[in-house]
Protein backbone atom coordinates (compact mmCIF):
# COMPACT_ATOMS: atom_id res chain seq x y z
CA UNK A 1 0.00 0.00 0.00
CA UNK A 2 0.68 3.57 -0.63
CA UNK A 3 0.81 5.07 3.20
CA UNK A 4 0.82 8.62 4.34
CA UNK A 5 2.24 9.11 7.75
CA UNK A 6 1.55 12.72 9.30
CA UNK A 7 3.58 14.20 12.45
CA UNK A 8 6.62 12.32 10.83
CA UNK A 9 9.35 13.95 12.84
CA UNK A 10 7.44 12.43 15.95
CA UNK A 11 8.43 9.50 17.98
CA UNK A 12 5.26 7.53 17.52
CA UNK A 13 5.11 8.26 13.51
CA UNK A 14 9.01 6.85 13.76
CA UNK A 15 8.33 3.80 15.37
CA UNK A 16 5.26 3.14 12.96
CA UNK A 17 7.26 3.61 9.71
CA UNK A 18 10.41 1.71 10.85
CA UNK A 19 7.49 -1.06 11.60
CA UNK A 20 5.38 -0.65 8.35
CA UNK A 21 8.61 0.77 5.74
CA UNK A 22 9.41 -2.78 4.53
CA UNK A 23 5.84 -4.04 3.25
CA UNK A 24 4.41 -0.74 2.17
CA UNK A 25 5.50 2.72 0.50
CA UNK A 26 5.34 5.71 2.79
CA UNK A 27 5.22 8.90 2.39
CA UNK A 28 6.30 10.96 5.45
CA UNK A 29 5.35 14.14 6.00
CA UNK A 30 5.53 16.73 8.50
CA UNK A 31 4.85 20.94 9.29
CA UNK A 32 8.07 22.34 7.61
CA UNK A 33 9.65 23.80 11.08
CA UNK A 34 10.08 19.94 11.64
CA UNK A 35 10.66 18.20 8.49
CA UNK A 36 14.15 17.34 7.05
CA UNK A 37 15.54 14.31 5.54
CA UNK A 38 12.77 12.28 3.86
CA UNK A 39 10.20 14.25 5.54
CA UNK A 40 7.88 15.91 3.27
CA UNK A 41 6.90 19.37 4.27
CA UNK A 42 3.52 20.72 4.42
CA UNK A 43 1.46 22.94 6.30
CA UNK A 44 -1.93 20.84 5.77
CA UNK A 45 -3.50 23.82 4.34
CA UNK A 46 -6.58 24.29 2.48
CA UNK A 47 -5.57 25.02 -0.46
CA UNK A 48 -3.92 22.39 -3.32
CA UNK A 49 -0.70 21.39 -1.18
CA UNK A 50 -2.38 18.78 0.51
CA UNK A 51 -4.33 17.77 -2.12
CA UNK A 52 -0.97 17.08 -3.62
CA UNK A 53 0.24 15.18 -1.05
CA UNK A 54 -2.47 12.62 -0.93
CA UNK A 55 -1.64 12.01 -4.68
CA UNK A 56 -1.56 8.01 -4.69
CA UNK A 57 -1.95 7.71 -1.49
CA UNK A 58 -4.07 4.59 -0.11
CA UNK A 59 -4.77 5.01 3.42
CA UNK A 60 -3.56 7.99 5.60
CA UNK A 61 -2.09 7.31 9.20
CA UNK A 62 -2.57 10.70 11.43
CA UNK A 63 -0.62 10.66 14.40
CA UNK A 64 -3.60 12.18 16.82
CA UNK A 65 -1.61 12.60 20.38
CA UNK A 66 2.00 13.45 21.05
CA UNK A 67 3.00 14.19 17.52
CA UNK A 68 2.92 17.81 17.62
CA UNK A 69 4.50 20.13 20.29
CA UNK A 70 4.62 23.97 20.88
CA UNK A 71 1.62 26.51 22.35
CA UNK A 72 -1.56 25.46 23.28
CA UNK A 73 -3.16 27.40 20.49
CA UNK A 74 -0.84 25.51 17.95
CA UNK A 75 -1.97 22.00 19.13
CA UNK A 76 -5.53 23.26 18.94
CA UNK A 77 -5.16 24.65 15.71
CA UNK A 78 -3.02 21.30 14.54
CA UNK A 79 -5.51 19.07 15.47
CA UNK A 80 -8.85 20.22 14.51
CA UNK A 81 -8.23 23.04 11.19
CA UNK A 82 -5.52 21.02 9.85
CA UNK A 83 -7.08 18.01 10.70
CA UNK A 84 -9.80 18.82 8.92
CA UNK A 85 -8.09 20.05 6.07
CA UNK A 86 -5.92 16.79 5.60
CA UNK A 87 -9.57 14.97 6.19
CA UNK A 88 -11.35 16.96 3.00
CA UNK A 89 -8.56 16.49 0.83
CA UNK A 90 -8.53 12.85 1.66
CA UNK A 91 -11.75 12.15 1.26
CA UNK A 92 -11.75 14.26 -2.44
CA UNK A 93 -9.02 12.27 -3.19
CA UNK A 94 -11.23 9.06 -2.60
CA UNK A 95 -9.23 7.88 0.02
CA UNK A 96 -11.22 4.77 1.83
CA UNK A 97 -9.75 4.97 4.96
CA UNK A 98 -8.07 7.39 7.83
CA UNK A 99 -6.27 5.32 10.65
CA UNK A 100 -6.02 8.19 13.99
CA UNK A 101 -3.46 6.90 16.25
CA UNK A 102 -4.90 8.07 19.65
CA UNK A 103 -4.06 7.34 23.36
CA UNK A 104 -6.17 5.84 26.22
CA UNK A 105 -5.00 8.35 28.10
CA UNK A 106 -8.03 10.13 27.22
CA UNK A 107 -9.42 7.92 29.95
CA UNK A 108 -6.30 8.35 32.38
CA UNK A 109 -8.79 10.01 35.15
CA UNK A 110 -11.17 7.07 35.69
CA UNK A 111 -9.93 4.26 38.20
CA UNK A 112 -8.12 1.65 37.44
CA UNK A 113 -10.47 -0.95 39.02
CA UNK A 114 -13.10 -0.15 35.81
CA UNK A 115 -13.68 -2.06 33.00
CA UNK A 116 -13.12 0.43 30.78
CA UNK A 117 -13.96 -0.39 27.01
CA UNK A 118 -14.53 1.42 23.66
CA UNK A 119 -17.79 2.39 25.36
CA UNK A 120 -17.00 4.34 27.64
CA UNK A 121 -16.96 8.30 26.64
CA UNK A 122 -13.55 9.86 26.96
CA UNK A 123 -12.68 12.15 29.69
CA UNK A 124 -10.04 14.70 28.85
CA UNK A 125 -8.66 16.80 30.62
CA UNK A 126 -8.66 20.75 30.31
CA UNK A 127 -5.91 21.57 31.31
CA UNK A 128 -3.47 19.01 29.48
CA UNK A 129 -3.56 20.56 26.50
CA UNK A 130 -1.91 17.49 24.28
CA UNK A 131 -4.67 15.37 25.54
CA UNK A 132 -7.58 18.06 24.79
CA UNK A 133 -6.06 18.26 21.27
CA UNK A 134 -6.23 14.44 21.14
CA UNK A 135 -9.81 14.49 21.91
CA UNK A 136 -10.71 17.12 19.57
CA UNK A 137 -8.82 15.38 16.81
CA UNK A 138 -10.98 11.98 17.22
CA UNK A 139 -13.73 14.19 16.84
CA UNK A 140 -13.25 16.03 13.86
CA UNK A 141 -12.19 12.60 12.53
CA UNK A 142 -15.99 10.82 13.37
CA UNK A 143 -17.55 13.50 12.02
CA UNK A 144 -15.74 12.93 8.48
CA UNK A 145 -17.14 9.53 9.18
CA UNK A 146 -20.60 10.06 10.57
CA UNK A 147 -20.98 11.47 7.29
CA UNK A 148 -19.96 8.55 5.06
CA UNK A 149 -16.88 10.44 3.80
CA UNK A 150 -14.58 8.49 5.22
CA UNK A 151 -13.96 5.18 7.33
CA UNK A 152 -11.82 5.79 10.44
CA UNK A 153 -10.12 3.80 12.32
CA UNK A 154 -9.21 5.32 15.55
CA UNK A 155 -6.61 3.33 17.84
CA UNK A 156 -5.89 4.63 21.32
CA UNK A 157 -2.79 3.23 22.11
CA UNK A 158 -1.24 2.50 25.79
CA UNK A 159 0.72 4.10 27.50
CA UNK A 160 3.95 4.40 28.34
CA UNK A 161 5.67 3.21 25.11
CA UNK A 162 7.60 0.40 26.04
CA UNK A 163 7.35 0.93 29.71
CA UNK A 164 8.19 -2.18 32.12
CA UNK A 165 7.90 -1.04 35.20
CA UNK A 166 5.44 -1.10 38.66
CA UNK A 167 2.62 0.41 37.88
CA UNK A 168 2.73 0.84 34.29
CA UNK A 169 -1.10 -1.09 34.00
CA UNK A 170 -1.62 0.51 30.58
CA UNK A 171 1.19 0.20 29.26
CA UNK A 172 2.10 -0.78 25.27
CA UNK A 173 5.24 -2.28 23.15
CA UNK A 174 6.61 -0.66 19.98
CA UNK A 175 5.92 -4.01 17.93
CA UNK A 176 2.86 -4.05 19.21
CA UNK A 177 2.02 -0.71 17.96
CA UNK A 178 3.20 -1.64 14.44
CA UNK A 179 1.67 -4.77 14.26
CA UNK A 180 -1.91 -3.13 15.44
CA UNK A 181 -1.32 0.23 12.61
CA UNK A 182 -0.62 -2.39 10.24
CA UNK A 183 -3.47 -5.14 11.22
CA UNK A 184 -5.88 -1.99 10.80
CA UNK A 185 -4.90 -1.45 7.11
CA UNK A 186 -5.97 -4.48 6.06
CA UNK A 187 -8.71 -5.39 8.81
CA UNK A 188 -11.86 -5.91 6.85
CA UNK A 189 -14.30 -5.71 9.84
CA UNK A 190 -13.78 -2.30 11.00
CA UNK A 191 -17.01 0.12 11.05
CA UNK A 192 -17.28 3.33 9.35
CA UNK A 193 -16.31 5.21 12.64
CA UNK A 194 -14.00 2.66 14.80
CA UNK A 195 -12.51 3.12 18.10
CA UNK A 196 -10.26 0.32 18.94
CA UNK A 197 -8.20 0.39 22.57
CA UNK A 198 -4.55 -1.56 22.34
CA UNK A 199 -2.19 -2.02 25.15
CA UNK A 200 -0.08 -4.94 25.43
CA UNK A 201 -0.40 -7.71 28.33
CA UNK A 202 1.20 -6.53 31.88
CA UNK A 203 0.19 -7.45 35.20
CA UNK A 204 -2.98 -5.48 36.43
CA UNK A 205 -3.82 -4.93 32.33
CA UNK A 206 -5.99 -1.77 32.88
CA UNK A 207 -7.77 -1.52 29.98
CA UNK A 208 -9.42 -5.04 28.30
CA UNK A 209 -8.64 -5.21 24.42
CA UNK A 210 -11.52 -7.33 23.41
CA UNK A 211 -12.40 -5.53 20.59
CA UNK A 212 -8.89 -5.55 19.23
CA UNK A 213 -8.91 -9.09 19.22
CA UNK A 214 -11.47 -9.41 17.07
CA UNK A 215 -11.62 -6.76 14.67
CA UNK A 216 -7.86 -7.14 14.41
CA UNK A 217 -7.61 -10.82 13.81
CA UNK A 218 -3.60 -10.80 13.79
CA UNK A 219 -2.81 -9.49 16.77
CA UNK A 220 -5.38 -11.92 19.18
CA UNK A 221 -2.19 -13.97 20.06
CA UNK A 222 -0.55 -11.33 21.79
CA UNK A 223 -3.32 -9.45 23.72
CA UNK A 224 -5.23 -10.95 26.51
CA UNK A 225 -7.75 -12.76 26.16
CA UNK B 1 -23.54 42.74 36.71
CA UNK B 2 -20.42 42.94 34.67
CA UNK B 3 -20.62 41.23 31.18
CA UNK B 4 -18.08 40.75 28.46
CA UNK B 5 -19.29 40.59 24.99
CA UNK B 6 -16.98 38.95 22.68
CA UNK B 7 -18.07 39.56 18.75
CA UNK B 8 -20.23 41.97 19.38
CA UNK B 9 -20.91 43.83 16.74
CA UNK B 10 -22.00 41.52 14.49
CA UNK B 11 -25.57 40.63 13.94
CA UNK B 12 -26.61 39.78 17.05
CA UNK B 13 -24.78 42.01 19.05
CA UNK B 14 -26.51 45.67 18.79
CA UNK B 15 -30.15 42.87 19.86
CA UNK B 16 -28.26 41.59 22.61
CA UNK B 17 -27.16 45.19 23.92
CA UNK B 18 -30.39 46.80 23.12
CA UNK B 19 -31.84 44.13 25.53
CA UNK B 20 -29.20 44.12 28.26
CA UNK B 21 -27.90 47.79 28.19
CA UNK B 22 -29.96 49.54 30.94
CA UNK B 23 -29.90 46.03 33.13
CA UNK B 24 -26.01 45.52 33.23
CA UNK B 25 -23.06 46.62 32.85
CA UNK B 26 -21.93 46.19 29.12
CA UNK B 27 -18.11 45.69 27.63
CA UNK B 28 -18.32 45.21 24.71
CA UNK B 29 -16.28 43.82 22.13
CA UNK B 30 -14.97 43.50 18.25
CA UNK B 31 -12.03 42.93 15.49
CA UNK B 32 -14.34 45.65 14.33
CA UNK B 33 -15.29 49.02 15.23
CA UNK B 34 -18.40 49.63 16.47
CA UNK B 35 -21.77 50.71 15.43
CA UNK B 36 -21.35 54.23 15.64
CA UNK B 37 -24.55 54.90 17.59
CA UNK B 38 -23.25 52.29 20.44
CA UNK B 39 -22.26 54.59 23.48
CA UNK B 40 -21.37 52.21 26.40
CA UNK B 41 -17.68 50.67 27.12
CA UNK B 42 -15.79 49.34 24.14
CA UNK B 43 -12.44 47.70 23.59
CA UNK B 44 -11.24 46.73 19.88
CA UNK B 45 -10.28 42.49 20.74
CA UNK B 46 -10.50 39.87 18.38
CA UNK B 47 -12.25 36.52 19.98
CA UNK B 48 -9.58 34.50 19.47
CA UNK B 49 -6.88 36.38 21.24
CA UNK B 50 -6.72 34.15 24.30
CA UNK B 51 -4.57 36.86 26.14
CA UNK B 52 -6.39 39.89 24.92
CA UNK B 53 -9.95 38.07 26.21
CA UNK B 54 -8.20 36.92 29.54
CA UNK B 55 -7.32 40.60 30.15
CA UNK B 56 -11.01 41.70 29.04
CA UNK B 57 -12.35 39.05 31.14
CA UNK B 58 -10.91 40.33 34.63
CA UNK B 59 -13.80 41.61 36.83
CA UNK B 60 -16.39 40.11 34.69
CA UNK B 61 -19.37 38.25 35.93
CA UNK B 62 -20.46 36.40 32.74
CA UNK B 63 -18.98 36.06 28.95
CA UNK B 64 -20.97 36.18 26.16
CA UNK B 65 -19.45 35.09 23.16
CA UNK B 66 -21.30 36.01 19.52
CA UNK B 67 -18.36 35.76 17.61
CA UNK B 68 -19.51 34.44 14.15
CA UNK B 69 -17.10 33.64 10.74
CA UNK B 70 -18.42 31.36 8.19
CA UNK B 71 -16.64 31.16 4.82
CA UNK B 72 -13.31 31.24 5.05
CA UNK B 73 -11.73 28.18 7.02
CA UNK B 74 -8.94 29.41 8.76
CA UNK B 75 -11.37 32.31 10.03
CA UNK B 76 -13.71 30.13 10.55
CA UNK B 77 -11.64 27.91 13.23
CA UNK B 78 -9.75 30.78 14.76
CA UNK B 79 -13.18 32.29 15.84
CA UNK B 80 -15.72 29.78 15.91
CA UNK B 81 -13.27 27.26 17.68
CA UNK B 82 -10.85 29.22 19.29
CA UNK B 83 -12.32 31.97 20.11
CA UNK B 84 -14.58 29.65 22.82
CA UNK B 85 -11.16 28.04 23.74
CA UNK B 86 -10.13 31.81 24.73
CA UNK B 87 -13.45 32.43 26.87
CA UNK B 88 -12.93 29.33 28.78
CA UNK B 89 -9.54 30.16 29.44
CA UNK B 90 -10.66 33.26 30.82
CA UNK B 91 -13.44 31.87 32.75
CA UNK B 92 -11.17 29.85 34.22
CA UNK B 93 -8.11 32.10 35.06
CA UNK B 94 -11.07 34.64 36.81
CA UNK B 95 -13.40 31.94 38.05
CA UNK B 96 -16.16 33.29 36.14
CA UNK B 97 -19.27 31.39 37.01
CA UNK B 98 -20.93 31.73 33.68
CA UNK B 99 -20.30 31.81 30.21
CA UNK B 100 -22.67 32.06 27.67
CA UNK B 101 -21.53 30.47 24.10
CA UNK B 102 -24.14 31.26 20.50
CA UNK B 103 -23.86 29.09 17.16
CA UNK B 104 -26.52 28.06 14.66
CA UNK B 105 -28.84 24.79 15.32
CA UNK B 106 -27.30 22.42 12.99
CA UNK B 107 -23.65 22.67 15.79
CA UNK B 108 -26.10 20.22 17.46
CA UNK B 109 -28.87 19.11 15.01
CA UNK B 110 -27.36 18.53 11.82
CA UNK B 111 -28.10 17.39 8.34
CA UNK B 112 -28.89 13.67 9.71
CA UNK B 113 -31.30 15.45 12.19
CA UNK B 114 -32.95 17.80 10.51
CA UNK B 115 -33.76 16.11 7.54
CA UNK B 116 -35.31 13.05 8.88
CA UNK B 117 -36.76 14.04 12.42
CA UNK B 118 -39.14 16.36 14.02
CA UNK B 119 -39.81 17.36 17.85
CA UNK B 120 -36.06 18.01 17.72
CA UNK B 121 -34.75 18.76 21.49
CA UNK B 122 -31.37 20.90 22.29
CA UNK B 123 -30.56 17.85 24.48
CA UNK B 124 -29.33 15.58 22.10
CA UNK B 125 -25.86 14.37 21.32
CA UNK B 126 -24.17 16.84 18.91
CA UNK B 127 -24.27 15.41 15.32
CA UNK B 128 -22.52 18.60 13.48
CA UNK B 129 -21.25 16.91 10.57
CA UNK B 130 -18.62 18.67 8.50
CA UNK B 131 -20.19 21.41 7.05
CA UNK B 132 -17.49 23.94 7.76
CA UNK B 133 -19.34 26.59 9.76
CA UNK B 134 -21.56 24.12 11.82
CA UNK B 135 -18.61 21.78 12.31
CA UNK B 136 -16.33 24.56 13.90
CA UNK B 137 -19.16 26.30 16.80
CA UNK B 138 -19.50 22.37 17.75
CA UNK B 139 -15.97 22.35 18.18
CA UNK B 140 -15.99 25.26 20.28
CA UNK B 141 -19.02 24.27 21.93
CA UNK B 142 -17.10 21.00 22.46
CA UNK B 143 -14.27 22.80 24.68
CA UNK B 144 -16.57 24.84 26.57
CA UNK B 145 -18.08 21.39 27.19
CA UNK B 146 -14.85 19.79 28.75
CA UNK B 147 -14.03 23.37 30.25
CA UNK B 148 -16.87 23.16 31.71
CA UNK B 149 -17.16 19.45 33.38
CA UNK B 150 -13.63 19.94 34.52
CA UNK B 151 -14.05 23.73 36.31
CA UNK B 152 -17.55 23.29 36.95
CA UNK B 153 -18.04 26.66 34.98
CA UNK B 154 -21.91 26.61 33.92
CA UNK B 155 -21.93 26.93 30.10
CA UNK B 156 -25.00 28.15 28.24
CA UNK B 157 -25.14 27.79 24.56
CA UNK B 158 -28.25 29.44 22.55
CA UNK B 159 -28.57 28.29 19.30
CA UNK B 160 -30.45 30.06 15.95
CA UNK B 161 -31.35 29.32 12.86
CA UNK B 162 -33.31 31.89 11.02
CA UNK B 163 -33.40 35.49 11.94
CA UNK B 164 -35.94 37.95 10.66
CA UNK B 165 -36.50 41.51 10.69
CA UNK B 166 -40.10 41.99 13.07
CA UNK B 167 -41.06 44.74 10.74
CA UNK B 168 -40.69 43.15 7.52
CA UNK B 169 -40.09 39.38 7.99
CA UNK B 170 -36.70 39.77 5.60
CA UNK B 171 -33.33 38.52 6.74
CA UNK B 172 -30.61 40.15 6.99
CA UNK B 173 -29.03 38.31 3.52
CA UNK B 174 -32.31 38.28 1.73
CA UNK B 175 -35.64 39.79 1.27
CA UNK B 176 -38.61 39.27 2.65
CA UNK B 177 -40.57 35.90 1.34
CA UNK B 178 -44.19 35.92 2.71
CA UNK B 179 -46.80 32.54 2.32
CA UNK B 180 -43.82 30.19 1.15
CA UNK B 181 -42.12 27.02 2.34
CA UNK B 182 -40.01 29.08 5.39
CA UNK B 183 -37.33 28.02 7.46
CA UNK B 184 -39.42 26.33 10.74
CA UNK B 185 -36.61 27.96 12.66
CA UNK B 186 -37.79 31.72 12.31
CA UNK B 187 -36.72 33.92 15.10
CA UNK B 188 -37.34 37.76 15.43
CA UNK B 189 -34.22 39.94 15.82
CA UNK B 190 -35.51 41.83 18.91
CA UNK B 191 -36.25 38.12 20.56
CA UNK B 192 -32.72 36.84 19.72
CA UNK B 193 -31.52 39.77 21.70
CA UNK B 194 -33.76 38.72 24.47
CA UNK B 195 -33.06 35.64 24.90
CA UNK B 196 -29.10 36.27 25.41
CA UNK B 197 -30.64 38.76 28.67
CA UNK B 198 -32.05 35.87 29.57
CA UNK B 199 -29.19 33.78 29.30
CA UNK B 200 -27.58 35.98 31.35
CA UNK B 201 -30.41 36.01 34.02
CA UNK B 202 -31.55 32.91 34.78
CA UNK B 203 -31.08 31.88 37.95
CA UNK B 204 -28.37 29.00 38.73
CA UNK B 205 -30.75 27.06 40.40
CA UNK B 206 -33.23 26.71 36.96
CA UNK B 207 -30.22 25.05 35.58
CA UNK B 208 -29.83 21.23 35.61
CA UNK B 209 -26.54 20.59 34.57
CA UNK B 210 -23.46 22.85 33.98
CA UNK B 211 -23.69 22.62 30.50
CA UNK B 212 -27.19 23.41 28.98
CA UNK B 213 -28.25 24.20 25.11
CA UNK B 214 -31.42 25.92 24.12
CA UNK B 215 -32.89 26.31 20.94
CA UNK B 216 -34.29 29.83 20.49
CA UNK B 217 -37.46 30.08 18.89
CA UNK B 218 -41.06 31.26 19.06
CA UNK B 219 -43.75 28.89 18.92
CA UNK B 220 -44.25 27.60 15.16
CA UNK B 221 -46.77 25.01 14.20
CA UNK B 222 -44.50 22.69 12.10
CA UNK B 223 -43.33 20.47 14.76
CA UNK B 224 -39.80 20.32 14.07
CA UNK B 225 -37.85 22.01 16.70
CA UNK B 226 -38.88 22.13 20.23
CA UNK B 227 -38.40 25.09 21.74
CA UNK B 228 -40.46 23.90 25.19
CA UNK B 229 -37.22 23.98 27.54
CA UNK B 230 -36.49 27.36 26.26
CA UNK B 231 -39.67 28.90 27.56
CA UNK B 232 -39.84 26.71 30.69
CA UNK B 233 -35.91 26.97 32.34
CA UNK B 234 -35.04 30.53 30.55
CA UNK B 235 -38.45 31.95 30.91
CA UNK B 236 -38.04 33.99 27.53
CA UNK B 237 -41.42 34.58 26.39
CA UNK B 238 -40.75 35.97 22.41
CA UNK B 239 -43.04 38.95 21.43
CA UNK B 240 -43.09 37.98 17.74
CA UNK B 241 -43.98 34.75 16.28
CA UNK B 242 -43.53 35.35 12.54
CA UNK B 243 -47.06 34.26 11.15
CA UNK B 244 -47.00 35.94 8.03
CA UNK B 245 -43.97 33.22 7.05
CA UNK B 246 -46.62 30.50 8.10
CA UNK B 247 -50.15 31.18 7.30
CA UNK B 248 -51.54 32.48 4.10
CA UNK B 249 -52.50 35.60 2.50
CA UNK B 250 -55.38 36.94 4.03
CA UNK B 251 -58.42 36.07 2.51
CA UNK B 252 -62.11 36.99 3.85
CA UNK B 253 -64.22 33.88 4.03
CA UNK B 254 -66.61 33.75 1.25
CA UNK B 255 -69.63 33.40 4.40
CA UNK B 256 -67.84 36.12 6.93
CA UNK B 257 -68.92 34.84 10.68
CA UNK B 258 -71.40 31.96 9.87
CA UNK B 259 -68.10 30.34 8.65
CA UNK B 260 -67.21 30.20 12.17
CA UNK B 261 -70.56 27.22 12.63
Amino acid sequence: MNLLITSAASATAQLIAAALGEKHTLRLTDLSRKASGDIVSNELGHGSETDDLLAGIDTVINIGYQGQSGSAAHLMDYHTRRMYNLLQAASDAGIARYINVSTLRLYEDHEENLVVTEKWRTDPSAEDTELLAAHMAEYVCKEFARDRLIQVANLRLGWPFDGTGVGETAAISSDLIGAAVEEALISEELGQWQDIHVQSQVARQRFITKTAATLLPGLAGRLSS
Amino acid sequence: MNVLILGGNGMLGPWAVKAMKERHDILLTDINEPYPEYKGEYQKLSADDVDGVVKAAEGMDVIVNLSVLRPDRQFAFDVNMMGNYAMMVAAREHRIKRVITTGPHYQMAGQQYEEWDFDLIPDMPPAPGTRLYAHTKALGQEICRVFSARHGIQLITLLYYNMKHSWNLGGPEAPPVYHDDMVPYSTAWQDCGTAVQAAVEVPEERLATRSETFFILPDLPHGKFNNEKTKRVLGWVPRYHVEGLWNKEYRQPDSNLTEAF
